[in-house]
């Protein structure tokens, strides 16, 4: 009888709040995001309020830096401003407090879920990583961002350069696999060593005192750590803590492979413009205006890429070393009414859908957590880094997800700048000591 | 002798304003830049052709890109940035006024009122951002020009205060006791007399607080949500992607925030002038 | 009196985000953990400290204050000086006031343009003589003259106005009776003009050193406060541990408290060296 009693009492429940929605006119919701998925979204925007005309969708782009920020007070606070918002992955943790269990929420309104919506078309990991936090699904996977390794396919395919490299290294300019490959190329490009070089830098790194130097650390040290002998080591990193932490969530980065990794980036520096005071903007401006050779960047870019340089001066392939994932997923304010979550219920979950995913990718290089996208005959005749992201996907690395991540990354960023700089010893000691403020930031 | 002299104070005239304004030449060139020429070497000092589509822009925004092309979508900001600017700055001034007038002349609060307001400007605005989002979260003005409006008045006044305390002690008291003979309250006193009098001070305190207020970026991140009530510090962070930061409409959105500024500064800088001498340069 | 309700709305307003502040400079208050507080007592405060990051960003805004302000006085003054009387006057009056009206956030962007290691027309003029490409955003000391320098761009121009309106100010008669009594212009400025615009220059050093030590906008837009914590100012540390990552209010207030009483003990050091509280409009005397 109790089961009955609680099943009517759901079932009304859901009625109001569809009644709500419907009575009350066009529910307005907004949603924040990044300006990365601010194209993207006012275009879905657009299409779902032509399906669904009592409902008002306000795309609301806010940079990167401010958007953590400004979400976790307003989840804290409780205030509500917001209905749905796209978080950056790393801050998973930080803020699944404040989000609506997307499971629960999924069970309560069946009917509300699109028949081909598919959740287990969804790339597993992209799910667990972006989607999910302690079991529970807290987000929709929106953005599927990763890293490529961006270079210039006309300089690598001109006979009369391979020919130069093959008589001053002795083997046959291929593509690279590893950094150590790297470095002999980027060294080929750069003219203080190589007067014929026809670009001034062999490649453009991006170590600025910035969140960037936290996932760029990744694909270094990701080569050393998912090696075989790293995986003996440290295990393989699960996907709450990352490959910063061993298996048993230690800090990983003071170990033989860390230090490697770091002189790995020292070894590059030389051959890269000003990589201490580079972010994205620079480097991708670098690339464009041919000053360098190669470029690890995001998926977005490669649009830029083929109006500046060329479709067909841009090669891409999978990031020597490793990857790094950067995804973004829409979830649900949990403190705003009833009507207002199943409007923006609505929104991620058609935002979110094979369509949408397929969609956006084609339009707005917005990278794809759906399979289907990805062995879509479509996607893969119009977009040829669909390889390189599959294989990708699979191998990168991942940083933590944990809430002490802004603060974690904070503290290692600042080391890491300064050893790179020159100011902190080159040394176990120093990694050691950060590994100690680790912990402190943990343990608290 | 005399002419070297001239020549010379003449280039290092020339050398100063090459410095004050070659970077704001060169934000407001690069907004007539196409994306090619943002960053070429040698830098371009004047795009092959002047472009507006970081202004105007591409009839569709909804493609990749769309939101970085150009600054459409900046008037709600605009608009915001207006409104919380003029109020801040003709109700600072009102506030100041009072204030700075009930200080010199009645000595409210002694030494420790204007001491205490001065304080007020040493407090870092990072600070107040949580007590004032509380504040006007329990009154509800989140996302509402009141929110900005009333905390830049915080931030603004002191300064105000301050300007005028010194500006209104110039004024004899010999001026407000002939209108009290005549009948005049301290009210009429003040608006009528003194008011007209101090007007240069008034207005060093006017355009000084809009620059304050419309540069201020902190309180409206917080006390903000949307286009409805932020103002254009904020837009600016938009153009900022990770596929590119789109150097060129970031630069007209850069020249729109501060045109309204610079032009107003420049029409009323007489004013400024006479007004901030903080009565210290006596004769 | 009529001023006295808005008086009181206006101290209401300021006295709370005050007592805000020392209240949870107490607290373990971490919005990022979660939304209770939680009385540590000292705790904060000793973690300063032994804050690696909060020691060095108080280093460089000591730095810049002794260096940016006193050439920013320097140069203020002596522009006023140079452009007085000149032909052209009042637009090239205008022209140098255009830098205090950008607002903080449009000038860092301006600057990160310029700084920019490959491209920026700052490399382009210093290689005209010869000299190589210099990483302003990516060696710590350059980073930090890079700062020092857009902070003497931008406050400059504060100065000179104020000068200029001093000097503006004088009564020419004054300067006339010098002149009949035989001296030259440097005597002038020595024995009129100077100690007439001596209070002002104060009044100029004071507001220079309150705002100085809140520098945030310039370093948020450029170096982001690298590399290392090498351009970290301490308002911009405060701006991260306060807000960017994760509001750790309780951190941030007690790191804004020592802020506060540094600048008012730097403010009543210089004028107290000076002996002028009252000229600058403190205290109750009446002339």
């Amino acid at each position: 009888m109790e089961e009955v009693y609680l099943m009517v009492r759901e079932f009304l429940t859901i009625v109001v709040a569809l009644l709500a929605v419907a009575a009350f006119g066009a529910v307005k919701i907004s949603v924040l995001c990044s300006p990365d998925n601010a194209d993207a979204l006012k275009w879905l925007a657009r299409e779902f309020m032509k399906q669904n005309p009592d409902i008002q969708v306000e795309i609301v782009p806010l940079s990167w830096e401010l958007l953590y920020p400004k979400l976790l007070q307003d989840l804290r606070s409780q205030a509500g401003s917001f209905e749905a918002f796209t978080y950056d992955v790393m801050t998973t943790g930080a803020v699944s407090f404040g989000l609506e269990d997307l499971g629960e929420f999924m069970k309560k309104y069946a009917s509300l879920l699109p028949a081909d919506f598919d959740i287990d078309d969804f790339i597993p990991q992209v799910l667990e990583e972006s989607g999910k936090w302690q079991g529970k699904l807290i987000g929709l996977p929106f953005y599927n961002n990763t890293m490529l390794f961006y270079y210039r396919k006309d300089l690598f395919e001109d006979p009369k350069l391979r020919q130069a490299f093959k008589e001053k290294y002795g083997r046959e300019l291929t593509l690279p696999v590893t950094w150590e490959e790297v470095k002999e190329i980027a060294e080929f490009f750069t003219k203080k060593f190589n007067k014929n070089s026809p670009t001034e830098y062999g490649i453009a790194l991006m170590f600025p005192r910035t969140h960037t130097l936290f996932y760029m650390y990744l694909l270094f040290f990701g080569q050393y750590s998912n090696a075989p002998l790293g995986i003996m080591k440290h295990g393989t990193a699960d996907l709450e803590y990352g490959e910063y932490f061993t298996a048993d969530r230690k800090p990983a980065f003071n170990s033989e492979e860390g230090l490697k990794a770091l002189e790995m980036m020292k070894k590059l520096m030389p051959y890269s413009p000003d990589p201490l005071g580079s972010d994205y903007g620079e480097t991708i401006e670098y690339f464009n205006q041919g000053l360098v050779a190669m470029v690890p960047q995001w998926t977005g870019p490669y649009l830029i890429f083929k109006s500046t340089v060329g479709a067909a001066k841009v090669g891409i392939i999978p990031m020597p070393g490793r990857s790094v994932s950067g995804q973004w997923a829409l979830a649900i304010n949990k403190f705003i009414p009833e009507d207002k979550k199943v409007a923006a219920f609505k929104f991620i979950t058609f935002a979110t859908s094979k369509w949408a995913d397929k969609q956006k990718f084609l339009r707005f290089a917005v990278a794809p957590a759906r399979m289907s996208t990805l062995k879509d005959p479509e996607v893969r005749a119009a977009d040829p880094r669909v390889p390189a992201l599959e294989v990708t996907y699979v191998s990168q690395t991942h940083r933590p997800r944990i809430p002490e991540e802004p603060r974690l990354e904070d503290i290692t960023v600042e080391t890491f700048s300064k050893i790179l700089a020159g100011t902190l010893p080159f040394s176990m000691d120093t990694l050691n000591d950060l590994a100690k403020k680790w912990q402190e930031v943990l343990g608290k | 002798m005399r002419t070297i002299l001239r020549v010379f104070r003449y280039i290092l005239i020339f050398v100063c304003l090459i410095f004050f304004l070659f970077p704001v030449y060169w934000l407001v060139i690069t907004a007539f830049k196409p994306s090619n020429e943002w960053f070429t070497w040698p830098p371009k000092f004047w795009p092959t052709q002047l472009t507006f589509s970081n202004f105007f822009g591409a009839k569709e925004t909804e493609v990749f890109g769309g939101t970085t092309g150009s600054i459409e979508n900046i008037f709600p900001y605009l608009r915001n940035s207006i409104i919380v600017g003029i109020s801040v700055s003709l109700i600072a001034t009102i506030i100041s006024a009072s204030a700075a007038y009930a200080i010199a002349r009645y000595k409210v609060g002694g030494a420790f009122l204007a001491e205490w307001i001065i304080s007020i400007r040493m407090l870092p605005p990072i600070v107040s951002a949580v007590p004032l989002y509380v504040i006007f979260s329990r009154l509800r003005l989140i996302n509402n020009w009141w929110a900005l409006i009333l905390s830049h008045l915080v931030i603004v006044v002191p300064l105000g205060v301050w300007l005028l305390i010194s500006f209104f002690r110039e004024i004899p008291r010999e001026i407000d006791e002939a209108a009290y003979v005549d009948g005049a309250s301290t009210f009429e006193t003040f608006f009528y007399v003194i008011f007209p009098l101090s007007a240069p001070g008034l207005a060093a305190v006017a355009v000084l607080s809009l620059i304050q207020s419309w540069g201020e970026f902190l309180l409206a991140l917080v006390l903000t949500n949307d286009a409805r009530a932020q103002t254009l510090p904020i837009f600016l962070g938009r153009y900022i992607t990770g596929w590119r930061v789109a150097w060129g409409p970031l630069s007209a959105a850069g020249i729109v925030t501060m045109l309204p500024v610079v032009v107003f500064a420049i029409l009323a800088q007489r004013y400024l002038i006479r007004g901030l001498t903080f009565g210290a340069v006596k004769g | 009196m009529m001023v006295l309700p808005v008086l009181v709305l206006f101290l209401s307003m300021t006295i709370y985000p005050f007592a805000f502040m020392i209240w949870s400079s107490f607290r373990q208050y971490d919005l990022s953990k979660g939304a209770e507080t939680r009385f540590i007592g000292l705790a904060n405060y000793f973690e300063i400290f032994s804050d690696r990051t909060a020691i060095e960003s108080f280093k460089f805004t000591a730095k810049l204050l002794a260096i940016a302000v006193p050439i920013e006085l320097m140069l203020g003054i002596g522009v006023a000086f140079l452009i007085r009387g000149v032909r052209g006057e009042k637009i090239i009056r205008s022209s140098l006031l255009v830098p205090m009206m950008v607002p903080a956030a449009v000038s860092g962007v301006a600057w990160k343009m310029l700084y920019n290691y490959a491209f920026g027309p700052v490399n382009w003029f210093l290689s005209l003589f010869g000299v190589s490409r210099i990483s302003w955003l990516g060696n710590m000391n350059y980073a930090q003259l890079g700062i020092i320098l857009i902070d003497v761009w931008q406050w400059t121009p504060f100065v000179f106005l104020m000068i200029y309106a001093g000097l503006q100010s004088i009564p020419q008669d004054l300067i006339d009776a010098a002149r009949v009594d035989g001296a030259d212009w440097g005597r002038v400025f020595l024995h009129v003009e100077f100690p007439l615009l001596w209070p002002l220059i104060l009044v100029a050093l004071v507001l220079r050193i309150i705002d100085c030590l809140k520098t945030f906008d310039i370093v948020f837009m450029t170096t982001w406060g690298g590399p290392g914590a090498a351009t970290h100012t301490y308002s911009f540390y405060i701006y991260k541990v306060g807000i960017s990552f994760g509001w750790n209010i309780g951190y941030a207030s007690a790191l804004s408290v020592l802020l506060l009483l540094v600048s008012m003990l730097l403010v009543n050091v210089v004028f107290r060296l000076v002996r002028m509280r009252q000229q600058l409009g403190f205290g109750g005397e009446e002339r």
